[in-house]
This record gives C-alpha cells, structure tokens and sequence, in this order.
C-alpha cells in the first residue's frame, strides 16, 4: 500500500523548517524546561527566542517592573505596561502566548536571591540575563551546586558577552572574576552604617546588540538539551559590536573557587 | 629580574608598556592598565593568546614572560 500525502501539509506543521535542520532535537527541545531570571532586554529575546524555538516550558524571574526606558529594547512591552507599572514577568507570561498559544511560563516576581532554587534541578538550561554581577554569581553558584548548564550573558552599549558553564567540567563565573568585579559588587552593596544602600549604575544599552547576545544564549542552549554540548562556547565569547567581531577564551578553573569546593563537598 | 610587558586596551587598540616583577598578581595588572587609560569603574578581565588570566594569579604562575602582549577587555555588566 502507498502512503497517503496531504498537499499543503508541510506548512502547517510550526517547526517544519526547525526540523531541517540536522541537528537540532526538536522532541528533546519540545520537552525541555527552562529557567530564565531576569525579564529585561536579554530576557524579552531570550524568551523570544525560546519560545520560536519549540521550547514550552519556562520558569521567569524577575524584581521589577515595566518603565518606559525599557522601550528601546524589550518587544514584549508596551507603552500602556509602563504607565501601569506592570510587572515584567506578567507582561511577558501574558504576551508569549501571542507567539504560541501552548507556551508553559510560571512568572516568579521576586529577587533571585529570595526564592528557592533547589527547584533547578529540575531544569535542563538556566540563562543568565541579569544587570548586576551579584545576581549572577548567585545563580552561578546554585546552578553549578546542582549541576545544571547556565549560559549567562551581558552586554555594554554595543560589546556583548557569553559565557557557557557545563557543571561539573568547565569552570564557572565565579573563576573569571578578579578585583575589578569584586569592587563593583562592594559598590553596590555599600554599608551606609544603619542601611544597606544599593547603587544601581544605568548601563547603556540598545537592541541590536543585545538581541545577538541573547541569540547566541539561546543557540547554546539549544545545543545542550539537543545534546551537541561538545559544540558550545568554551568558555566564554566577548563580541565587539563596532568590529563586529566575536573572541572566544578559555577560563581555567580556580582551585579555591567557592562554587567549585561546595560541589566537590556536596560529592561525600 | 623584572619583566617587560605590553597592555593593549582592546577599546582603543591603544598600548602601553608595564614593568613587572614576577610576585606581582593579575589584579595589578588589570589596575594598573586601568588606572593608566582612566577607564571607569567597570569590570575589566585579561587576556593572554586565549586564555583569560585569573585575578589572583601572580605573573610566574600565570606564565608571563618577557616581551608578551596582554589584552584588558571590558567585562560587560548590563542586561
């Protein structure tokens, strides 16, 4: 008996053209859970892209809320989400669906550091798109303790930057640092004697370079939960949006590296 | 004996030479080289070849030698 076509079919499938290409999973990336935390510019893409991408389930977390600064650079926000000062995750969980009606996204409104991210073990990817390196060490550090991949991204105006961290093989965030980061978070955080002020710098910012950044988070994520983790970033990617050029270098592991010694003690 | 080096500022392509001794950390590179162009108060990360230098690594034990060229790169902060 001959198989029976329906003309026209191809089109009607979403991820025909996702499908061919050879290596991309797309059962794997269909069934995928995600974690993003932060609901800025990097994370309006991130999502974006995700969602494009086949991935249905995902968890979002964010502090803030919609201003109109952030207009220049986040597609999911509108000018009315700034005038009511909606929350991003809300926003973002609510204008998803406008991509894909099936899309799963648990908003989560809250600091990073106030909720508990034991619940990472149950994610295949958690992406980075944060504006401060505290956040960020913060979530490095769980992600690696429960041996999940973090693909963090950051951007400066028109430079850009992932770093792609496969627990337990590659260094993490944490071994990249020097004093130059560790000034940063002491500003932030500076003890004014009775409270604890924070200093947040207003960074420069657009969307072209940071829709790059979050693609390349995106594809890297994809390559992990297709399997292709041998094809990532290793380790981290600088791009120069006026050459328009992309270094990748590696980062050795720091032996006194926190993160690195609480998961070798979590081993016994 | 100390060491001669070059920092090249990957903003600018500006260089400038930096007399080392081999206790001296990556960290005094970095705030020295910084220091020296004025950069503001970001994070700012070193490279050799492809390899990017931990902070806290001394000169000998990162393998500088003479006459090597290093690179500060901004470390981008934003989102």
């Amino acid at each position: 008996m001959s198989a029976l076509i329906k003309v026209g079919a191809i089109d009607d499938d979403r991820f025909d053209r996702s499908r061919r290409i050879g290596w991309l999973d797309m059962e794997r990336i269909q069934s995928a859970r995600c974690f993003v935390a932060g609901a800025g510019a990097l994370g309006n893409e991130v999502i974006k892209n995700l969602v494009l991408s086949g991935v249905k389930s995902i968890m979002l977390v964010d502090m803030d809320y919609v201003v109109r600064s952030n207009l220049n650079r986040c597609v999911f926000f509108r000018e009315e989400d700034a005038s009511r000062k909606s929350m991003k995750t809300d926003i973002i969980a609510k204008r998803v669906k406008e991509l894909n009606s099936e899309i799963r996204i648990t908003p989560i409104n809250s600091r990073i550091e106030e909720i508990d991210l034991g619940c990472l073990k149950d994610y295949d990817v958690v992406f980075g798109c944060f504006d401060n390196i505290g956040a960020r060490l913060h979530l490095n550090a769980h992600a690696y303790y429960y041996g999940v991949p973090y693909i963090d991204g950051g951007t400066d105006g028109i430079t850009g930057k992932i770093q792609v961290v496969l627990p337990p093989d590659t260094p993490c965030l944490q071994c990249a640092t020097n004093k130059t980061h560790m000034k940063i978070l002491e500003k932030r955080f500076s003890c004014t004697g009775a409270d604890i002020s924070i200093y947040e710098p207003k960074i420069p910012a657009e969307i072209t370079t940071t829709s790059i950044i979050a693609a390349i988070q995106v594809r890297e994520g994809l390559k992990i939960i297709s399997g292709k983790k041998e094809n990532c970033i290793r380790h981290v990617c600088y791009y120069n949006g006026l050459l328009n050029t992309f270094d990748s270098f590696e980062v050795s592991l720091d032996p006194m590296c926190p993160v690195h010694l609480s998961s070798y003690f979590k081993s016994f | 004996m100390p060491l001669r080096i070059k920092v090249r500022n990957a903003e600018s392509g500006a260089t400038v030479e930096m007399e080392l001794e081999g206790e001296n950390t990556i960290d005094d590179i970095i705030e020295g080289a910084a220091g020296y162009w004025e950069k503001d108060a970001g994070a700012y990360v070193l490279r050799r070849g492809r390899r990017l230098l931990r902070g806290q690594q001394t000169v000998a034990e990162a393998g500088i030698l003479n006459n090597d060229e290093l690179e500060l790169i901004p470390d981008p902060e934003g989102g």
